[in-house]
């Protein structure tokens, strides 16, 4: 046998060692880029919630891109990683533990169903990762949180009394409120009652089956209570079928439910049942610098709320690093109200912020979806409304109020 | 009340009449293969996109879409059972019913790529109901409910008077012994895939033109059907347009008289009623 193998392990082994060696030696720097930050978007790509989940994750995308592009937060670069909740719990909380537990992510950001958000919430808060949610629900903001939780979406106590004034406005007294069973079906109901209720107005609650390929029945119950308002209370595709119904119904009263449920996808294919619609949403803040970039990115001249709302988190939380120098879910919540709300200088999206932090000045940051400026629980303090209506199959501005 | 109730009938009777096309195709699939085909919702699903493509996009009238909807959910039940169910069939039944849920998802996520998530109408004037009689009736579920009635019609001819109808039977009843008589078992249960997720294909253009096509249109079915084959006896077609009527009037009916929570429970409950008086369901005679 010859000895050469023995002599080329010997070599092999003292070429590795100084090697070894010589990185060990070598200045940080060249050791290691620093590690990068890291946020996870968990949005609903398909499902009900499927015509905004793309859009909320692609828009994330486009500011995390503008922070690399002028040189990351501090120096480090921002990954985004994107995982789909099916607007469905259980798949939400699947995607949500490994955007957790594999990804390691700072923040968790732009849950949309409210059931995905209260099923998502406890992982988050558990593990100390921060959340940040376009959900409407009141019970969101009123699970122990810990303060890891903040929302862009007004509350459904604030939403039901508008959509009760909103009624009252257009010369409704009599209601029937027609939902599937969401965690905020009930309290948007109470609270659309009783505004009603002080304008001498009444209503009356049917939850009905989303999965039903045929709302006929409901729709009779519906006419028995001789409305002259009906309230569509869910997502997309069950009001397709519900608006459908109730036009077969010869139902001759108005109709009325939330922009995203009535959106213009929905009055373009269903231009007769959503005739006169009413609808409305928690509206951007139009005109702001932050909402014109959102255009920009959606290539939409009317991006809808919660993209401008998901613009507004992946701002703040890279911010909230920013001044933190410090990217744990703890120092986002510590951080996170310091650089949008309580003065200093305005800023309407997140490279200009940062830089304004690194260079020491307070910021307050303004975004595409309002103000962002939150209580303790995480609810908005501020938020106007958009009031539209489906006329020939287009979605038109009545007014923003 | 009496209104109600009898109009929650009628209802649920022409509701029950267009599930029971795809629960035909459903039960076929389950007689010759042996398998439960989970799919079969969103085979459904492809059958109204392509059944709107031909009527929306291509201007189609709605008959001549029934076409178009057969093939689209045809080809794409053959390739799904070819590419996920057969690959699996050695490891049995369960497998093979878990392969087609899988399927399924795939399938509609590829609706979702090419067409989007948003819903899709169909070029077809919505008209207000007509009233006989007290009781409310829709013209496009009139017309509906013929197209139905018509499939029906057709594949009991099919079955009952043509060779490979007739071999579809054989098969169903004792593959061996069809098998010593000359026919091809594999023939066959081709065949059988692509009848039953085309009449699939049916059922999603019904109920695709009532409401609107939509990627998630599969999901609201698929149990339904697979409820309306299982009470009529897995396996039996005429077992399948009695269990599909069944449903359809109890789960109107549970509208008038439960939260519509307890909706699925209530179609579960009536399955495990009849099951425990018939265990082979309505009309079936295999599991005695």
């Amino acid at each position: 046998m010859s000895p050469t193998p023995n002599r080329g392990r010997r070599a092999l082994l003292a070429t590795t060692s100084a090697l070894g060696a010589a990185t060990l030696a070598a200045p940080w720097p060249t050791r290691a880029q620093p590690a990068p930050i890291r946020l996870g978007t968990l949005t609903p790509l398909t499902g009900a919630g499927g015509p905004y989940g793309p859009v909320m994750a692609n828009t994330a995308k486009a500011v995390v891109d503008a922070v690399n592009a002028a040189g990351g937060v501090a120096g480090r670069r921002v990954e985004l990683v994107s995982e789909d909740d099916q607007t469905n719990p259980e798949a939400g909380v699947r995607a949500a533990r490994k955007l957790i537990d594999v990804d390691k992510v700072s923040a968790v950001i732009g849950t949309w169903a409210s059931s995905v958000t209260t099923a998502v919430a406890p992982l988050c808060w558990e593990s100390k990762t921060f959340l940040c949610t376009v959900s409407g629900a009141d019970s969101i903001t009123q699970l122990p949180h810990q303060g890891y939780l903040i929302r862009t979406q007004p509350n459904t106590t604030l939403q039901g009394r508008k959509f009760g004034e909103y009624a009252l406005q257009l010369g409704a007294k009599r209601m029937f409120f027609m939902t599937p069973q969401t965690p905020f079906a009930q309290s948007v109901f109470t609270n659309t009652k009783a505004a009603l209720e002080k304008g001498g107005g009444t209503a009356e609650l049917l939850i009905y089956d989303d999965k039903k390929p045929s709302l006929r029945t409901e729709v009779d119950q519906a006419l028995r209570f001789k409305p002259d308002i009906v309230f569509m209370g869910g997502y997309a595709p069950d009001t397709t079928v519900l608006a459908r119904d109730l036009f077969r119904a010869g139902f001759q009263g108005k109709l009325l439910s939330y922009g995203y449920a009535v959106n213009q996808k929905v009055a373009e294919a269903n231009a007769e049942a959503t005739e006169g619609a009413y609808t409305m949403s928690p509206s951007p803040a139009e005109g702001s610098g932050a909402f014109k970039r959102v255009v920009e990115i959606t290539k939409s001249a009317t991006p809808d709320p919660y993209s401008c709302q998901v613009y507004d988190h992946v701002s703040m939380v890279l911010m909230a690093i920013a001044a933190a120098k410090d990217a744990s879910g703890t120092a986002i919540r510590d951080t996170v109200r310091k650089v949008c709300q309580g003065g200093g200088r305005k800023v309407d999206n997140a490279v200009d912020g940062i830089r304004a932090i690194l260079a020491g000045e307070k910021v307050d940051y303004d975004g595409a979806s309002g103000p962002c400026d939150f209580t303790d629980l995480g609810d908005i303090v501020d938020c106007r409304f958009r009031y539209e209506q489906a006329r020939k199959g287009r979605i038109e501005l009545i007014r923003i109020a | 009340m009496i209104d109600a109730l009898l109009q929650a009938t009628v209802n649920g009777l022409i509701a029950g009449t267009i599930l029971a096309v795809p629960a035909i195709g459903f039960s076929a699939i389950f007689a010759v293969l042996n398998y439960p085909n989970f799919a079969i919702g969103a085979l459904a699903a492809v059958g109204a996109y392509a059944g709107w493509l031909a009527n929306a996009r291509f201007g189609w009238p709605l008959e001549a879409s029934l076409v178009a909807a057969f093939a689209g959910a045809a080809a794409a039940g053959l390739a799904a059972e070819r590419l996920a169910m057969r690959p699996l069939e050695p490891a049995g039944a369960l497998m093979m019913a878990i392969a087609s849920l899988a399927a399924g998802l795939v399938l509609e996520n590829l609706i979702r790529l090419a067409f989007g998530n948003d819903p899709r109408g169909y070029a077809l004037p919505l008209a207000r109901d007509l009233v006989v009689g007290g009781l409310r009736v829709g013209p496009q579920q009139l017309r509906n409910l013929g197209i139905a009635l018509a499939i029906m019609a057709a594949v009991w001819a099919f079955l009952r008077w043509t060779r490979t109808g007739r071999a579809m039977r054989a098969v169903a009843d004792n593959r061996d012994l069809a098998r010593l008589r000359g026919i091809d078992p594999e023939r066959v249960a081709m065949t059988t895939v692509a009848v039953g997720a085309g009449l699939a294909g049916f059922g999603g253009l019904l109920v695709g033109v009532d409401t609107a096509a939509e990627p998630v249109m599969g999901q609201r079915l698929v149990l339904s059907i697979f409820a309306a084959a299982v009470l009529g006896g897995l396996g039996s077609i005429p077992g399948a347009v009695a269990g599909a009527l069944a449903i359809g009037i109890v789960e109107e009916w549970s509208v008038l008289l439960l939260n519509p929570a307890y909706r699925t429970a209530i179609a579960f409950a009536v399955i495990l009623a009849v099951l425990t008086v018939r265990p082979a369901g309505l009309f079936g005679t295999r599991a005695d």
